[in-house]
């Protein structure tokens, strides 16, 4: 019997050079434990993660190296704290990780490619998939097949995978999870990348936590502003549906009536150009209607948990959204934030999917 | 106030390239000098550079002496406590006599690290902290010493990667001493003053980063 204290070594990660990510099962979960801190945080020091973690500052420093040589995290610049040597922060490697995020919407389909850190850096918008009832995927094959295609070749080599975001009434009808699983094993078959499914409002939530308003928060209420108003409920970090797939009829939809009845343009609405033309009393009747709606959502959950914050995500024009939060904060007394994940919430939050999946322990 | 101990071989004694037996750097050109100017006062810095050092091996010609095994635990006992141990070691063990493939070099600095691990010099009868260290590669030039280094130069390339693998899979601190410094061309194998210094920062800079409370 050999002595087993000097056996062959087994390390911890594998110590190669290769370039490209690392398949998903090889990842450890230390390695995620420490991704999930930078996704989390901005920025975080080998001490930091050492005492969030619990592990050794030297399995810290081969977690951190290991990453490092893959590109998805990299040495921040050196802050000069009051006393002791200046820290050096761990941040993440914007170019590290793409990944795609394709969102289904009420007329077109938003598709983006964001970075590691969440930066936009492509977005187009392409018509609907036609929906065929006797097939789970040919409708969004397409689609991301040519969202790949439009991939600069860096991107594609470190792609973390495509999350499609779909609204309700795609899986009503269906169990939606099992529709869901469904449709990623297939569009993976045929295509070779991982995909990620997942209801377009609870994926905006996930974007806006991971990359905007939200980030720092662990408790709060969402609004998702789109043609409809659609709530969530989010407690330490963790997105609650309700029971039932409510929304309301107050959104932009209910604005694009009211302003049809009055011979109002109605294309801006859809354009997400940033800004609206004036609207006037059409506009601020339609905000009473959409922050009484969220006040009585408020209410109701607020009886049964505490929370400080409500966060109201929306391709709307950035001041819409602003005037909105405004209003319904001296309504209720609760801290409004408008989201900002610009252009399209819900595809950012299609494109955090894959992140979250691949890198963020639970 | 902390304690380093940086036990390595001719390149951490100061030996001068291409230099006789007794040339040496003065203490503030060697790299543990420079360490101890760049961490400042908090620290201690103890040189434990010996030439001819080995990892684990009693040379049949320098002598029983050049084993950094059998001289490494009175060592850490009479340094005790010691907060970090920097480690860099392996280019003897590359010598004709020895027959050692770079993965074998490895098995040596495994063992020591084991040793440490075993011993618990740290404070309070801790484990400290380790940092290995490859040595840099020996340059293809090696002079006169060609005979006694035969193939060395290949195998030194390929040691970090080896020195790596054994660090994670013992969960210490490494790094690649060959992402900053070269050896020296007058003998193809030591460092000079320049890259001393060199060194000297870039391990501060990584002993910081480990994290000190």
């Amino acid at each position: 019997m050999p002595d087993m204290r000097f056996a062959p070594p087994n390390p911890l990660r594998i110590a190669d050079r290769a370039s490209g990510l690392n398949a998903t099962s090889v990842r450890s979960y230390n390695e995620r434990l420490v991704l999930s801190l930078l996704l989390q945080n901005q920025s975080t020091t080998r001490l930091e993660i050492g005492e969030r973690t619990g592990l050794s500052a030297q399995t810290v420093s081969v977690l951190v190296r290991s990453l490092e040589q893959e590109g998805l995290v990299a040495k921040g610049e050196a802050q000069k704290g009051r006393v002791g040597p200046p820290t050096v922060p761990i941040v993440l490697n914007s170019e590290g990780a793409f990944s795609i995020g394709i969102s289904v919407g009420n007329r077109r389909t938003d598709v983006v490619l964001i970075d590691f850190v969440g930066k936009v850096r492509f977005h187009t918008m392409l018509a609907n998939p036609k929906v065929n009832r006797s097939t789970n995927h040919s409708e969004f094959l397409n689609t991301i097949r040519k969202a790949i295609s439009m991939l600069p070749k860096k991107a594609r080599e470190r792609l973390a995978g495509v999350g499609l975001a779909l609204p309700y009434s795609f899986s009503s009808g269906r169990d939606q999870e099992g529709y869901f699983n469904a449709l990623q094993i297939e569009i993976e078959e045929h295509l070779g990348v991982s995909v990620f499914v997942q209801n377009d409002i609870t994926a905006a939530v996930s974007g806006e936590s991971m990359f905007g308003v939200a980030k720092p928060l662990s408790d709060y209420m969402y609004f998702y502003l789109g043609a409809n108003l659609h709530g969530r409920l989010v407690l330490n970090h963790q997105i609650y549906n309700g029971n039932s797939p409510l929304s309301f009829d107050v959104g932009m939809a209910a604005l694009e009536k009211e302003l049809a009845k009055h011979r109002q343009p109605l294309e801006p609405l859809w354009e997400r150009t940033g800004s609206w033309p004036d609207y006037g009393d059409l506009l601020i009747a339609w905000e009473g209607r959409l922050i009484d709606q969220m006040a009585q959502s408020l209410e109701s959950v607020s009886q049964f948990v505490e929370f400080e914050t409500v966060v109201l995500s929306s391709y709307a024009p950035p001041e819409i959204c602003g005037d909105i939060c405004r209003k319904l904060e001296a309504q209720t007394g609760v801290r409004a934030v408008a989201g900002n994940i610009t252009p399209s919430p819900k595809a950012v939050g299609a494109a955090s999917l894959p992140f979250s999946s691949r890198f963020i322990v639970e | 106030m902390r304690t380093v101990l940086c036990y390595g071989d001719s390149n951490t004694h100061g030996q001068i390239p291409g230099g006789l037996t007794l040339d040496r750097y003065a203490f503030h050109e060697r790299w543990p000098g420079v360490l101890d100017r760049e961490l400042g006062n908090d620290w201690r810095v103890i040189e434990e550079g010996l030439s001819g050092r080995t990892t684990v091996h009693d040379d049949p010609i320098e002598g029983p002496g050049k084993n950094g095994r059998t001289y490494l635990r009175p060592c850490l006992m009479s340094h005790a406590p010691l907060d970090l141990v920097i480690m860099m070691l392996g280019t003897n063990d590359l010598k004709t006599r020895f027959h050692q493939p770079p993965s074998e070099v490895a098995m040596g600095i495994g063992c020591l690290i084991h040793d440490i691990k075993e011993l618990a010099p740290g404070p309070g009868g801790h484990v400290p902290e380790i940092l290995i260290v490859s040595p840099p590669p020996m340059l293809d030039d090696i002079k006169a010493w060609a005979g006694i280094f035969r193939d060395a130069p290949q195998k030194s390339r390929e040691l970090a990667l080896q020195l790596e693998i054994m660090a994670d899979s013992q969960e210490v601190h490494f790094f690649d001493s060959d992402s900053v410094v070269a050896c020296d061309t007058l003998d193809g194998f030591h460092i000079n003053r320049d890259a001393h210094e060199k060194l000297g920062i870039a391990l501060a800079r990584e002993v910081e980063l480990i994290g000190w409370k």
